[in-house]
């Protein structure tokens, strides 16, 4: 300190700054900030720096960036300011000019958690995932934060690497177990590789947390839903309606809810399904879920409609091709049906209800011959798959039985 | 002309039968050969203003002017639900049924002053000049309507058939038969209310403040004046001397202007209990629920009016639309079915009919609908026609017809925001960020009262890493749907990044 009296005077009225700052009022501190830089003619470091951050907080993002870039040419080898320009740039979109500050502050022997988070997150915007789960990692190294293991489990999943996903999230649960947004995202993962009883545990617990959280409401509403108890799943998705009524999954769900009762309520089901539809028109799973109804319902007509929307939407699951060939079947266009099952067969050959389902179809056509064919592959399929289930589907049972009897018959 | 015919007898006869133009030129050619006939003169005033009649109990488009400088309203900040700028706004029909420019769900009939948008609701310049279809019309000016009557009536007379400024009022005051005749004329020729003002406030002087004509007459003026109290306190009087039907509009008329829509709607229901089988009450008190924003009252008007008057196209069509957009196509298509049994063949009718049978599964009748719709349309409409046959291609899944629909509708109809917003989210389906982009941008600089374009933009940009233009954009649309959960959602998460908690 050369002349104290100088710093002493530039500094002089930082405590107040930053006193407003903290307390929010900005008001008040962006005049401070406005006396000090005539009082100073620019030449002040903190009050050009806050200045950054209350524009920032004011999403004038571009603005802050020109200040904290001043702050910087004032004091090059702070630290603090050189992040803070490397964050603005990160919010505008210049991830990779963000990634060069990081290095720079890097260069300077600086170490810290957030500078590390975020050059992961430059990388993930830049797709270099590699680059980015290493950045991480160094985070999660220095100091253990719950959104860095959140975007690390991000990652993974964009990778598809759902092991390696579940291990971060599970590391995350033991590091913060009452974070609700980690526990509703380690059982999405859950729900992805199958593992419902897990997935549901960890959901509920999230949602001891977090009641009224949408998402996980409509996650553990699914796996309710899957276990077949429809009523106690209505009573969830009521919840989440309330707070997302424009969300076309949920529509979807309660419609299928409506057709999973026992009697199946087929007008509250298209009505539901239906205003799914409308707000989200381009989901297949939707159309699909549709065709299914009133196939139910033995409207053929309808029921194509939807399930040649389904494929158009997306052409790769097999299931679709199977009931539209079932309803070609019903609406006596034989051999279109039967190039449905063909198509249906292409994506997916070791489906043994297609084969039933196009064995029969084949049967009550007369062509007993490829009939035939078709059932002995079912029952190949399904007795490959019959051991590692626990049960078999009670309908397929009978009907494969009715089909072998009526073969049998015709020899 | 029929030499053996009394020619003041034909002038009447030919009154009487609404052949006005005739009518008009047998008086003139009486009154040729004796100007002072104080029965043809009676006649042809009276066959003047009927010529020129517009009907008042409807309610009319507002002026540029109106709307900008408008300085009636009551409250400057109203409530939500007790003003027409301020409409109740019901959250959760938002994201289901479509707005109009005025930010209002769009109702099923296009009448004037529905489609304005109302005053203080934070519009500019540019908007209030561009009207409610923008690039179609010329936007009103004050007094459009009247001012262009007057003047293509004054030409088919061939000439000023009454001299106002010469005219002794009080004297014609004293001679209510004549009078009636005369405010009539100087109202609905002359368009001049200043002058038929003054005969008025002789004339009600001269009946001892009893006569109920004269008092709505003066109210009448008073409104075409602007000065809304008085005429208000004039109407009121007028009720209590006698009630009539057409006094009760010309106030609720007063209402409306001065923006206090729940004093006009308690006024027309009381009007209501007095008149229970006019259906133009109910239609009225439908008209303002509907303006409200409060559908399920209106709804409910609507259906009375029908019970009275079983072909009001007004209520059918209004009625087909809630029904539309409250999940019920099959009720909105046989409403449909009974608007074009009643002889209406119209694009928009066939394109709702083809909607309301997409709908409702019968898929053969939608695609030939929509053809007849095709067939009809002119360049005013035709765009329309081909964003719904875009949504239905969404619908059946071939984005691709959906795509073209969506570009011949933006070609023919350059305003037609939602087609761009639809534009901007198939691109977003192809990856195409940059087109979708320009886009949603199109479709916000066309239509700022949609916030489906903006949530949309603001959800690209922030994918992008833009967070400064997704924060503005988010900020827009919840302005327009304060409980959009997805933007409150999208909000939080740009605020976190903003102020550098994640």
């Amino acid at each position: 300190m050369n002349h104290p009296t100088h710093t002493t005077l530039r500094s002089r009225r930082n405590w107040y700054i930053h006193s407003c700052y903290t307390s929010g009022d900005y008001k008040a501190c962006l005049a401070a900030i406005e006396e000090e830089l005539v009082a100073c003619s620019g030449l002040c470091e903190y009050p050009i720096y806050c200045k950054g951050l209350i524009m920032r907080h004011q999403g004038k993002v571009n603005e802050s960036l020109q200040y904290f870039q001043a702050a910087t040419s004032l004091s090059p080898h702070n630290v603090l300011n050189l992040k803070q320009v490397a964050r603005s740039l990160y919010l505008l979109g210049k991830h990779r000019a963000a990634v060069d500050v990081y290095e720079e502050t890097t260069k300077l022997g600086f170490e810290d958690w957030e500078i590390w988070h975020n050059k992961g997150l430059c990388f993930t915007y830049l797709k270099d995932y590699e680059e980015a789960i290493d950045c991480f990692e160094r985070a999660n190294d220095v100091q253990r934060h719950d959104a860095s293991y959140l975007q690390l489990g991000k990652i993974y999943c964009l990778q598809e690497d759902f092991k390696a996903a579940l291990k971060t999230y599970q590391e995350a649960v033991d590091f913060s177990p009452q974070n609700s947004e980690i526990l509703t995202t380690l059982g999405l993962v859950y729900l992805r590789l199958g593992e419902n009883q897990k997935a549901f545990d960890h959901l509920g617990n999230s949602l001891a947390h977090d009641p009224l959280n949408p998402k996980t409401i409509l996650a553990a509403g699914s796996i309710i839903q899957d276990n077949q108890d429809m009523d106690v799943a209505l009573m969830k998705y009521r919840i989440a309606a309330v707070k997302t009524p424009n969300s076309a999954q949920l529509w979807n769900n309660i419609g299928m809810c409506f057709f999973g009762k026992n009697p199946p309520k087929y007008v509250a089901a298209v009505a539901c399904l239906k205003r799914a539809l409308y707000l989200d028109p381009f989901e297949w799973l939707i159309s699909y879920n549709l065709g299914l109804v009133h196939l139910n319902k033995q409207q053929y007509a309808s029921a194509f409609h939807f399930f040649s929307a389904s494929i158009n939407l997306n052409p790769n699951f097999a299931a679709t091709y199977m009931y539209l060939a079932i309803t070609l079947a019903r609406l006596d266009d034989f051999d279109n049906s039967c190039a449905a099952y063909q198509k249906s067969i292409e994506i997916n050959e070791n489906e043994s209800t297609t084969r039933l389902n196009y064995a029969i179809t084949l049967f009550n056509n007369d062509e007993m011959e490829r009939s035939r064919e078709q059932f002995e592959i079912f029952e190949r399929i399904f007795a490959e798959s019959g051991e590692g289930e626990d049960e078999p589907d009670q309908e397929v049972l009978a009907q494969s039985a009715e089909l072998r009897e009526a073969l049998k018959n015709e020899e | 002309m029929p030499s053996q015919i009394d020619p003041t007898w034909l002038a009447l006869s030919r009154l009487r039968r609404r052949r006005f133009t005739s009518c008009i030129s047998v008086c003139t050619s009486i009154l040729s050969t004796s100007p002072y006939d104080k029965a043809v003169w009676s006649l042809k005033s009276q066959a003047l203003s009927l010529e020129a009649y517009t009907d008042e109990t409807e309610m009319e488009e507002e002026g540029v002017g109106e709307i900008l400088l408008d300085d009636n309203a009551v409250a400057t900040l109203p409530r939500p639900g007790t003003s027409l700028s301020a409409p109740r706004v019901n959250t959760s029909s938002m994201g289901i049924r479509p707005l109009s420019s005025s930010g209002r769900p769009s109702t099923g009939f296009s009448r004037p002053g529905s489609s304005s948008i109302r005053p203080m609701s934070g519009m500019t310049v540019d908007a209030a000049f561009k009207g409610p279809k923008p690039g179609t019309a010329r936007p009103m000016t004050t007094l459009g309507r009247e001012v262009r009557l007057g003047t293509a009536s004054m030409e088919n007379s061939g000439g000023k058939f009454i001299e106002v400024d010469k005219l002794d009022l009080r004297k014609y005051a004293g001679r209510p038969d004549l009078a009636v005749v005369l405010v009539d004329y100087l109202l609905q020729v002359e368009v001049n209310p200043r002058k038929a003002l003054e005969l008025c406030s002789e004339a009600t002087q001269k009946a001892n403040y009893k006569s109920w004509f004269w008092k709505r007459k003066l109210g009448q003026c008073y409104y075409k004046l602007g000065l809304y109290r008085d005429a208000e306190k004039q109407l009121r009087s007028s009720l209590k001397d006698t009630p009539m039907i057409m006094t009760y509009f010309d106030l609720t008329k007063v209402y409306l202007k001065l923006d206090i829509p729940n004093t006009a709607l308690s006024l027309l229901l009381s009007a209501g209990e007095q008149f229970p089988m006019e259906p133009r009450i109910l239609l009225g008190i439908a008209r303002i629920y509907d303006m409200l924003g409060d559908i399920e009252n209106s709804s409910a008007a609507y259906k009375k009016v029908l019970q009275i008057d079983a072909s009001s196209v007004e209520a059918i069509s209004c009625l087909a639309s809630n029904s539309f957009y409250t999940d019920n196509p099959e009720i909105s298509l046989r409403y449909y079915r009974r608007l074009l049994q009643m002889g209406l063949s119209s694009t928009e009718l066939w394109s709702n009919l083809g909607l309301s049978c997409f709908h409702s599964s019968q898929f053969d009748m939608a695609l030939s609908c929509f053809s007849k719709a095709l067939q009809l349309s002119n360049e005013t409409n035709e765009g329309d026609v081909w964003y719904n046959i875009g949504l239905t291609g969404v619908s059946i899944g071939d984005l691709a017809l959906a795509y073209q629909a969506f570009k011949v509708a933006v070609s023919i109809d350059k305003n037609c925001a939602e087609a761009y917003a639809n534009l901007g989210v198939l691109d977003l389906r192809k990856n195409d960020w940059e087109s979708a982009q320009a886009m949603f941008e199109q479709a916000k600089s066309l239509a700022p009262f949609l916030f489906e374009p903006l949530y949309n933009l603001a959800l690209l940009q922030w994918k992008r890493g833009n967070l400064e233009g997704a924060y503005e954009n988010v900020k827009e649309s919840l302005i327009i749907y304060p409980d959009h959960e997805e933007s409150l959602a999208l909000k939080k998460e740009l605020m976190g990044s903003l102020m550098g908690l994640r």
